[in-house]
């Protein structure tokens, strides 16, 4: 079953980008792309590039050496995207507390150059296929994305959760979605490269990527798409006692 | 491969915080917010005799070095303490404010909004301000001010009872009576 070119394997391919498509025109009728321009356009390219690249395997006129090269185009061009849209989603969560904006922007610049040297030296180790040179350019560009990708996405995460800030909920679906693709998808790439280069064991690894892909598209879809249900919120009662110590120590304080 | 397994440890630790934040999130929008309970009490006066200067300074001309390490320490452990609470009653005022931002009155709204801005501030001066003491307790002879926290306390302080009462003249005072 887990074959390349079985069933599964075309479905989980072809499904998830169909839906992006679906949910992009979604989110342009309801004009929810004035809030995050950059995710719509991210559906739109990575869902045709990864149709491109498909239609490229499955096309017997296409050449190897071809797909390769149009796989590492695409790959350029969404990770590009996929950066731009995690500064959308910064801006997103730091543009509702102005006090943090600026440690904010500190944060991802910091977290980002260490972030990319860290990719450089994952780079440097990892082992080069001397007979086919652009799969191992592939491969470590692909690994360079994700790393990049999860560390920033993390540092978002931890540190929103460090300061209790609020979701908007449509930046949370986003940053999950994009946030366990880009976990797993780094997990699968670095045993891909470095690991056991078995048939199975790679077509394993590549039916986990695609069905994580199909998880984060309706991962998507629910956080874009479903209504956000309000906070309940109950009276709360504090002790009576405290008033009048706060207020004496208070007083004390403005009267210094 | 020692590269392959570090990577994989380190993005499967990745992924069980995102989906713990994730987790944590969706348990706070079902459950009911009693967050004010969980704000602690701080002698300020006690904090502002900690940090003081002068207080350093008398310490550091009565005692003897050695003595002078000793107690300034226990005087930074005990300052790390507030601090730490402090930092804690702000992360609890965020989500009080957050609760009362979509408020359809505007004073409710903009006194909210005020009192998530200070806390945030106060968060941020709290972490710096550990870091700082953490470093003091290697050095303790090192020179220390953590006068802004205390400030932006104070500050925090007002905001939460200005919100606390618009929302609610009869317990407004209540909320802030116990930061």
């Amino acid at each position: 079953m887990l074959q390349a070119h079985s069933l599964l394997w075309n479905y989980l391919w072809v499904a998830p980008n169909i839906l992006l498509l679906v949910l992009a025109v979604v989110i342009w009728r309801r004009k929810l792309h004035k809030q995050f321009p950059v995710f719509l356009f991210f559906a739109v390219v990575t869902a045709i590039e990864q149709l491109t690249v498909y239609a490229t395997d499955v096309l017997p006129s296409v050449s190897p050496a071809i797909w390769w090269r149009v796989l590492l185009a695409g790959l350029l061009v969404e990770g590009l995207i996929k950066f731009t849209l995690i500064g959308e989603i910064f801006s997103c969560v730091f543009g509702l507390y102005p006090s943090l904006a600026k440690l904010g922007k500190l944060l991802i610049s910091g977290v980002g150059v260490v972030l990319v040297l860290l990719a450089a030296v994952a780079a440097a180790y990892t082992p080069k296929d001397s007979t086919y040179p652009i799969i191992s350019v592939a491969l470590v560009l692909e690994q360079t994305i994700y790393l990049i990708e999860c560390g920033l996405i993390l540092s978002l995460f931890v540190f929103a959760a460090y300061f209790r800030m609020s979701w908007n909920r449509s930046s949370f679906g986003i940053a999950l979605g994009l946030g366990i693709s880009a976990c797993v998808h780094l997990a699968t790439w670095a045993l891909m490269v470095r690991g056991n280069s078995s048939a199975p064991y790679r077509n394993f690894l590549v039916f986990l990527n695609m069905a994580t892909y199909h998880v984060c598209v309706l991962i998507w879809f629910y956080y874009l798409l479903l209504p956000q249900k309000s906070a309940t919120t109950s009276a709360v009662s504090l002790p009576e006692n405290t008033l009048a110590i706060w207020n004496r120590e208070l007083e004390r304080l403005l009267q210094q | 491969m020692i590269l392959a397994i570090v990577i994989v440890i380190s993005a499967t630790l990745a992924l069980v915080v995102i989906l713990s934040v994730a987790v944590t999130r969706s348990l706070q929008v079902k459950g009911s917010v009693r967050t004010a309970l969980a704000i602690r009490p701080i002698d300020i006066e006690a904090f502002r005799n900690l940090i003081d200067p002068a207080e350093d300074g008398y310490l550091r001309r009565r005692l003897p070095p050695a003595q002078f390490r000793v107690v300034r320490r226990e005087r930074l452990r005990a300052m790390a303490a507030y601090v730490h609470v402090a930092g804690s009653n702000a992360a609890v005022l965020v989500r009080v404010g957050e609760a009362a931002l979509a408020s359809a009155d505007p004073h409710v709204a903009g006194a909210a909004q005020q009192l998530v801005s200070d806390a945030l501030l106060l968060r941020r001066n709290t972490t710096v301000a550990l870091v700082r003491i953490y470093l003091a307790l290697a050095w303790p002879s090192s020179g220390f001010a953590a006068l802004r926290v205390v400030e932006h306390y104070e500050q925090l302080s007002g905001a939460a009872m200005r919100l606390g009462r618009l929302q609610n003249p009869a317990v407004a005072v209540r909320l802030s009576a116990s930061i």
